[in-house]
């Protein structure tokens, strides 16, 4: 009898163990996750860990950089940076787990079509007026004053937009090769219409190929067209024109233009200058042009842009641009930089940011790698690999951290690509409602509603492969499922916000 | 007779129909892997490729630095994993399996309650990474896997119960057998059916957990294959799908690598279970057919 129980509680102590050793084996590499010291103590640097976007970027040397700019940083400012990429795959998951606890995140890239809204809302992220003021009075003379007021939410700033192509044109874009081979001067384009009839050339002496592919499912033929005379505040349900002063929002998919490019693809595509497949296909025009299956493609540009679609098709690129250079309403919020709360040090941080925007070694490491082994100077201000340097080590996508106008354009790129780019984003007409930010949570279950008639009427339409005549249906059956009440709200939304401006 | 062996008929066309719906798929995406990137753009994926390449394995074999790492973290935390996790299984199980444990309900409630509730994943994230400092480690790969399964050891407790006679148990002891001998000699190789297909469950659930790797690492040294792949594809969809990158977009989309890397990645990730599937098979059947008939 006594034996058993000694067993038993063996046994139960066992149990107890087992459970125990599943819960506690011992916590993994401490070193990495210890805070540092947080009072920013004279002689310790302070750590200041940085997350952003890691769209396929090349980082095996990510540690090499991140120790050079620390040399800089901890001279001037006595902190250091903690560089963490987040993949897009696991970036909303991730750095919603992180803002719930208080792991140590200093900086974070934020932007409008990832959360920044709810960012705002729940307190996940500070607001930066004051510390700019204080710690980085720079900053504002990296980027136009309304780019950086167009990142205000509620008239606060919770994040300081990178200095990039706050503009975009829309054209058309195709392989030199080809046009060259049957001398087509695509400088003769004036609108899209002009188009149809260089198609017609090209279908004739190119049949393998198709003269305009679609870049995606939501990026149609018909979107390219007319996303340079209207300003989609958003997501297109309720929207402006460019070319007048009207903040009086109508309905994109009842409006001439929708109809008239509409009318145009569907004619391409009758014509088979379209893949038959076009309103299903998964295939991205970089993968059609690589495939010799595509000559060309609408698409937004900005100035270098032929250069960038050389590198990304494998060929060399010729472009004609359509419409003028617009801004739209969530230009200044597609990609900021913002200030975590689980920040002990905003105020380092801040100084951080400022030197984001202000020091070109510390830009050029972070966009480029370290000069010598991941680049070397070209000569005329433009950089390229090291001879005999063949496989990248090192590769940021560059658009979304900083004052990127700092960073040496590769070679190839025209030297004084900034200056270019600086021009054209002056010269872009602003969207009326720059900083806009439209709050669906009132109209929740219409978003879904309408979201799911979009998915089924956009592909057909947009890439041509639908009648125009099937417009009437789309419209009836989104008002069915509220589109009305969703502009109404919009509405309301935008004087509301039009009145604080 | 004549009606059965119809019947018999019907039944193997049908069993015939569900086999190829599962290995066609398979077969698909071997070909497709092997197929070149334009064929696979002008036909689309197919049985009958109108070129064969081995492009993709190559362009494999140039990364395969990173490939044959994330090999070796699955293929660790599969082993540790599994070994860990059937032993904490069966020896939590095995003492529940017993009339005489003390607060044998209490016990069995625990384990029970797991199963229909769990602490949500914030909770569960925030404990992980602020008590146990697990983010960035192996750990964070292999601790979860071990802790939720209530359903495992609940099926080798049935086993344990019913298939084990206490009298084989008794004369063990009586012969003077220590309990752990009894349990190591006696009762472990007694439940070898039941402990491979709990074996077999956790091989499956750790090679291709992407989940862990997902939510708790942000080291790509790390990355197991199902968490490179998960991640790659997600990417892929996600550039389809937001145009946010705008310009950029077909930039970024050179880097992707291209249709037919995708497929002979999932090739290279699901090849190796398949190899090690047939070993555990006769287990496998077995075992269920037992822990749930008379579960």
């Amino acid at each position: 009898m006594r034996l058993t129980f000694k067993f038993n509680a063996m046994l139960s102590l066992l149990l107890a163990l087992a459970l125990l050793l599943a819960a506690c084996s011992s916590g993994g590499s401490p070193e990495r996750e210890n805070p540092t010291n947080s009072e920013g103590g004279d002689d310790k640097p302070v750590e200041l860990v940085f997350a952003f976007l890691n769209v396929a970027s090349i980082f095996k040397d990510l540690q090499k950089v991140e120790d050079e700019i620390n040399k800089i940083t901890q001279e001037k400012i006595n902190a250091k940076i903690k560089l963490m990429p987040i993949d897009v795959a696991a970036w909303t998951q991730q750095t919603n787990l992180i803002l719930a606890g208080s792991e140590p995140l200093d900086l974070i890239v934020s932007s409008a079509t990832l959360n920044y809204s709810s960012q705002v809302a729940k307190g996940q992220i500070i607001a930066l007026d004051d510390l700019i003021e204080q710690y980085a009075p720079d900053i504002k003379h990296t980027m136009p004053a309304e780019i950086l007021a167009g990142a205000k939410l509620n008239g606060v700033t919770y994040g300081i937009p990178s200095v990039r192509d706050f503009a975009t044109d829309y054209g058309y874009i195709a392989r030199k090769d080809i046009l060259d081979k049957h001398n087509i001067d695509l400088s003769t384009v004036k609108t899209f219409e002009d188009l149809t009839a260089i198609f017609q050339i090209l279908k004739e002496k190119e049949p393998d190929m198709y003269p305009i592919v679609q870049r995606s499912q939501t990026v149609t033929i018909v979107t390219d067209m007319f996303t340079g005379y209207i300003d989609g505040l958003g997501n297109n349900i309720g929207v402006l024109n460019y070319d007048d002063d009207s903040t009086q929002l109508f309905n994109l998919f009842e409006s001439d233009i929708y109809r008239k490019y509409s009318e145009l693809a569907h004619e391409w595509y009758k014509k088979g200058f379209v893949p038959p497949d076009a309103s299903t296909s998964q295939e991205s025009n970089t993968a059609m042009m690589r495939a010799n299956k595509a000559i060309g493609y609408l698409s937004n540009f900005k100035p270098g842009f032929e250069n960038q679609e050389k590198v990304a098709n494998g060929m060399e690129m010729v472009a004609v641009r359509i419409t003028e250079p617009v801004s739209s309403s969530s230009t200044a919020a597609s990609f900021m930089i913002s200030i975590a709360k689980n920040s002990k040090n905003p105020e380092k941080a801040m100084e951080m940011i400022n030197l984001l925007y202000t020091d070109k070694d510390i830009v050029n490491l972070l966009d480029n790698g370290i000069e010598g082994i991941h680049y070397v100077q070209a000569g005329d201000g433009t950089i390229k690999l090291p001879d005999g340097v063949t496989e990248q080590t090192y590769l940021a996508t560059q658009w979304m951290i900083g004052n990127n106008a700092l960073a040496y354009p590769w070679q190839g790129t025209a030297p004084d690509i900034w200056d270019q780019m600086k021009a054209f984003n002056e010269s872009a007409k602003l969207s009326k409602a720059i900083g806009f930010v439209f709050d669906t949570t009132n109209v929740k279950t219409e978003v879904a509603a309408v979201q799911n008639v979009l998915d089924e009427y956009r592909p057909g339409i947009e890439s041509g492969t639908l009648d125009p005549s099937t417009i009437a249906d789309f419209n009836k059956k989104l008002k069915d499922a509220g589109l009305d009440t969703m502009i109404a709200e919009k509405q309301k939304q935008l004087d509301a916000w039009l009145q604080t401006q | 007779m004549r009606s059965n062996e119809m019947n018999q008929t019907a039944l193997n066309i049908f069993m015939v129909v569900l086999t190829a719906a599962c290995l066609l798929p398979f077969l698909l995406l071997i070909i497709s892997s092997f197929a070149s990137e334009q064929s696979i753009i002008k036909l689309g994926y197919t049985f009958f490729p109108s070129e064969y390449s081995l492009e993709a394995y190559k362009y494999l074999w140039g990364e395969s630095s990173s490939l044959l790492r994330a090999y070796g973290i699955t293929i660790l935390i599969t082993v540790i994993g599994t070994s860990v996790g059937l032993t904490i299984s069966a020896l939590l199980a095995y003492p529940l399996s017993r009339g005489v444990l003390p607060f044998k309900y209490f016990f069995s409630f625990v384990v029970f309650f797991t199963l229909l509730f769990n602490g949500g994943l914030v909770p569960t994230y925030l404990v992980y990474t602020e008590i146990f400092h697990m983010k960035n480690t192996l750990l964070a790969l292999i601790i979860p896997g071990l802790l939720t399964n209530g359903f495992f050891i609940l099926l080798i407790r049935t086993y344990f119960a019913t298939s084990i006679p206490v009298p084989i148990i008794e004369s063990a002891y009586i012969d003077g057998a220590s309990e752990y001998r009894i349990f190591f000699s006696i009762v472990m190789p007694l439940s070898l059916p039941i402990l491979a297909t709990i074996g077999l469950m956790l091989t499956i659930a750790y090679w291709n957990d992407w989940f862990n790797g997902l939510i708790y690492l942000t080291e790509p040294r790390l990355f197991s294959i199902q968490n490179l792949l998960n991640r790659m594809l997600t990417n892929i969809q996600f550039l389809q799908q937001n145009s946010f990158a705008g310009n950029n977009a077909s930039a970024i989309a050179a880097n992707l690598p291209t249709n037919a890397v995708r497929m002979a990645m999932a090739v290279i990730g699901v090849v190796p279970l398949l190899c090690v599937y047939p070993f555990f098979q006769k287990y496998f059947v077995k075992g269920l057919v037992v822990g749930a008939v008379k579960g």
